[in-house]
């Protein structure tokens, strides 16, 4: 009985001009949307790779140098993309990929992502992922708004009804011919894996397959709970039109209009701080109250000094087996990665909060929780982005101590004066980074998991007993 | 002996109700009816709108509960049984309702698999078709340019398909032209003559007289005459269905539904 659904609902789609056209253009846009989600891959990690090459050979020759001033020619931590950010590149290419590794400071690169980060969500991208975000929920649409509501205005309804067909049957042909239909989006999906692929997973991202497999079966309850919503609200509705316009409006605001007020109202009740506010506070906090000529930095300096002559028993800095400007500027960084540990939960918490409260608007909007979902498993969300920020940070903060290290034991009463060279440089490590574990990853998506299960079972929920509903009501006809 | 037996002349009843009884809310439907057609008869029930001829198929398509009492098919409660009863059952409507964009023979086929027939041949199906009526051409055009009777025929098809024991008509020749009304009242007999059992609702006293075994008139949800069509004459009947008309008009029914 439900074969015999299925395989009257395919021919009819079949013959159906309009199906087929917005079939084969999201299709098409799939294909695009994977070709350009792989060229955009491949083109970040060709420059990623020539910018580490070139970041490496430039630092091993820059030849004599005092190693502070070395520790301000710096050097950068480039992050790695990995390759399910051909299907969803999530805000990585608003997060910025590279961090400046400077001494005193954590790199203004990670502030510009802070001035953007969860506004940028907003934009819509040609990616796999936004076509099946935006496109597939319209397709699943425009295949069930008919389903029983033209059934109930042709006559078929009763027809079917006299047949002794029980209304889940119904449903449950019509749901899967519907899906059948969605299905045929994914070629553009399996391209753009192929490709994801094809190109060089330097991330390395730990459970990459069960990524994948969690990423597809997150779109398939998506897709399903578009479906079984027009299913279940074309069963309530006199009127295929009517289950039309309900549909289409509830589309817009799911996948359009929620996540805009989402983020506007996340921004607008936990605002992140200007840039050069930011900044400039968090530069006053941990340079000048340690450099500056206040009476607090004069303390904080005299301290050290003293502490250190007791800790070697001499009176002077210039009876010191070490260099004291050297120990003087690891103090100076110690003390100024607690401003920065301060400043950035601060701003860390700032974007968590507005990730909360755009969360709570996924109870009203679906492509919300999925979008979280998506990136998450794709490696490409904000928490990822900080993970890689977090791990750049603890490395500028061993690379400008070992640079600090250099001075203390070498520079003896030299101080700025000695000169570091390239066989020092080239002993200095690159930075390596390991993305978190799913497990971490799935710690932070539980919740969209939930509402989009939720969502899924509602809608379900909503067509089963609509079609029965529709079921009582022509038999009252 | 079941009491869905009727052992007049040794043949179950197809189709009974017994005491049946349907309300909706304050407004009586049907009260206590009690018919009952055999394999190879025709019932007809005649009668106004909202005498309860549709509530009544509708109580053996089990569309309805019944209030109280039973509508039986072939021996089998409806209200216990309703998948099983569906099986005997064929049902065409005044309008049978198709799907345009496919052809008689893809509706027919859809129609015959959803009752469980679906391994029929595409041979098997034209024989169906043309038992009805319709040519293979026909058959396999789009039924969006087919005239009520052509959709008539699909629906007859559709019964032969289904392997019927029992069909409920209703209304089944309205806005049909003489020609197609005379074709459809030509296979509704060749039916009843190859055993199946026909209740048919319809306001057509003339084309009842011609096919009905027995026929039926029902006022205010109540079987209130049974005449055979062979011991009484056709003028007669006119007359008594339209006295029962009269006052059917002089005095409101106490409740009227569908």
């Amino acid at each position: 009985m439900i074969k015999a659904i299925i395989w009257k609902e395919l021919l009819q789609y079949r013959r159906d001009g309009r199906i087929l056209a917005v079939l084969l253009i999201t299709l098409a846009l799939g294909f695009a949307a994977a070709f350009n989600g792989w060229s955009m891959v491949e083109t970040q990690q060709r420059e990623r790779q020539a910018a580490v090459t070139s970041d490496r050979t430039t630092w091993d020759n820059q030849g004599k140098k005092n190693p502070h001033s070395a520790a301000h020619f710096s050097r950068y931590a480039f992050q790695p993309t990995s390759s399910l950010s051909v299907f969803d590149p999530g805000l990585k290419d608003y997060m910025g990929s590279a961090i400046w590794l400077e001494a005193h400071y954590r790199d203004p690169a990670t502030l510009r992502a802070v001035e953007d980060a969860v506004e940028i969500q907003r934009f819509a991208r040609l990616t796999p992922a936004w076509i099946l975000q935006v496109f597939a929920p319209l397709l699943a649409i425009l295949l069930a708004f008919a389903g029983i509501a033209a059934e109930r205005e042709r006559g078929t309804l009763r027809q079917i009804m006299s047949s002794g067909v029980p209304p889940r049957q119904l449903f449950v042909g019509k749901a899967i011919a519907a899906l059948c239909i969605i299905a045929l989006l994914a070629p553009s999906v399996i391209a753009a894996v192929a490709l994801a692929a094809n190109t060089h997973d330097e991330v390395g991202l730990p459970g990459t397959g069960l990524r994948l497999t969690g990423i597809v079966i997150a779109y398939v309850l998506y897709i399903g709970a578009f479906t079984f919503a027009a299913i279940g609200i074309s069963a309530r509705v006199a009127k295929s039109k009517t289950a039309l316009v309900v549909l289409v409006g509830f589309w817009a605001a799911s996948v359009v209009f929620v996540p805009r007020l989402a983020t506007d109202v996340g921004s607008a009740l936990s605002p992140a701080p200007a840039a050069a506010d930011f900044q400039a506070r968090m530069s006053a906090d941990a340079s000048g109250a340690f450099w500056g000529g206040s009476e607090e930095a004069q303390a904080r300096r005299a301290a050290v000094e003293a502490e250190v002559l007791e800790q070697y028993g001499v009176d002077k800095i210039e009876d010191l087996p070490i260099n004291y400007d050297g120990y003087l500027l690891q103090e100076s960084e110690e003390f100024a990665n607690g401003v920065f540990d301060r400043y950035y939960d601060e701003l860390w918490g700032t974007y968590e909060t507005q990730s909360d409260i755009v969360r709570l608007f996924s109870v009203i909007s679906p492509t919300l929780a999925l979008g979280n979902i998506s990136s998450a498993l794709a490696g490409s969300d904000l928490y990822a982005h900080r993970h890689f920020a977090d791990r750049a940070e603890l490395f500028r903060r061993d690379f400008v101590k070992l640079l600090n290290e250099e001075m203390i034991q070498k520079g003896g009463q030299d101080g700025y004066g000695y000169m570091a060279d390239n066989d020092f440089w080239q002993t200095n490590p690159d930075f390596t980074y390991r993305p978190p574990s799913l497990g971490a990853v799935m710690s932070n998506i539980w919740i969209d998991i939930l509402v989009l299960l939720a969502w899924a079972i509602a809608a379900l929920q909503l067509a089963f007993r609509g079609v029965r509903f529709s079921f009582k009501q022509e038999a009252m006809a | 002996m079941s009491v869905a037996e009727e052992n007049t002349n040794g043949r179950m009843a197809m189709l009974q109700t017994i005491n049946l009884r349907k309300t909706f809310g304050d407004v009586v439907a049907l009260e206590s009816l009690n018919i009952s057609v055999k394999p190879g008869e025709t019932l007809c029930l005649l009668g106004a709108n909202g005498a309860g001829k549709t509530t009544t198929i509708n109580l053996f398509l089990g569309f309805l509960e019944p209030t109280s009492g039973e509508a039986l098919v072939n021996g089998r409660n409806v209200a216990m049984a309703p998948v099983e009863t569906k099986r005997d059952i064929a049902y065409i409507p005044e309008q049978v309702a198709l799907y345009p964009s496919l052809s008689g023979l893809e509706n027919l086929k859809y129609f015959a698999a959803l009752a469980g027939h679906d391994k029929y041949s595409d041979t098997d199906l034209y024989s169906f078709v043309e038992r009805a009526g319709l040519s293979k051409e026909q058959a396999d055009r789009s039924v969006s340019g087919y005239s009520k009777g052509m959709r008539q025929k699909i629906g007859v098809a559709t019964a032969l398909a289904k392997q019927a024991k029992a069909f409920l008509l209703d209304e089944p020749l309205s806005g049909l032209d003489p020609s197609a009304a005379n074709e459809f009242a030509r296979l509704a007999d060749e039916l009843r003559a190859s055993g199946a059992a026909i209740l048919m609702a319809t306001h057509d006293i003339f084309r009842a007289t011609e096919l009905a075994s027995r026929i039926g008139i029902m006022k205010a949800g109540q079987l209130v005459e049974e005449l055979d069509p062979k011991t009484v004459h056709s003028k007669e009947i006119e007359a008594i269905y339209l006295n029962h008309m009269r006052d059917d008009h002089a005095a409101p029914a106490k409740g009227e539904a569908a």
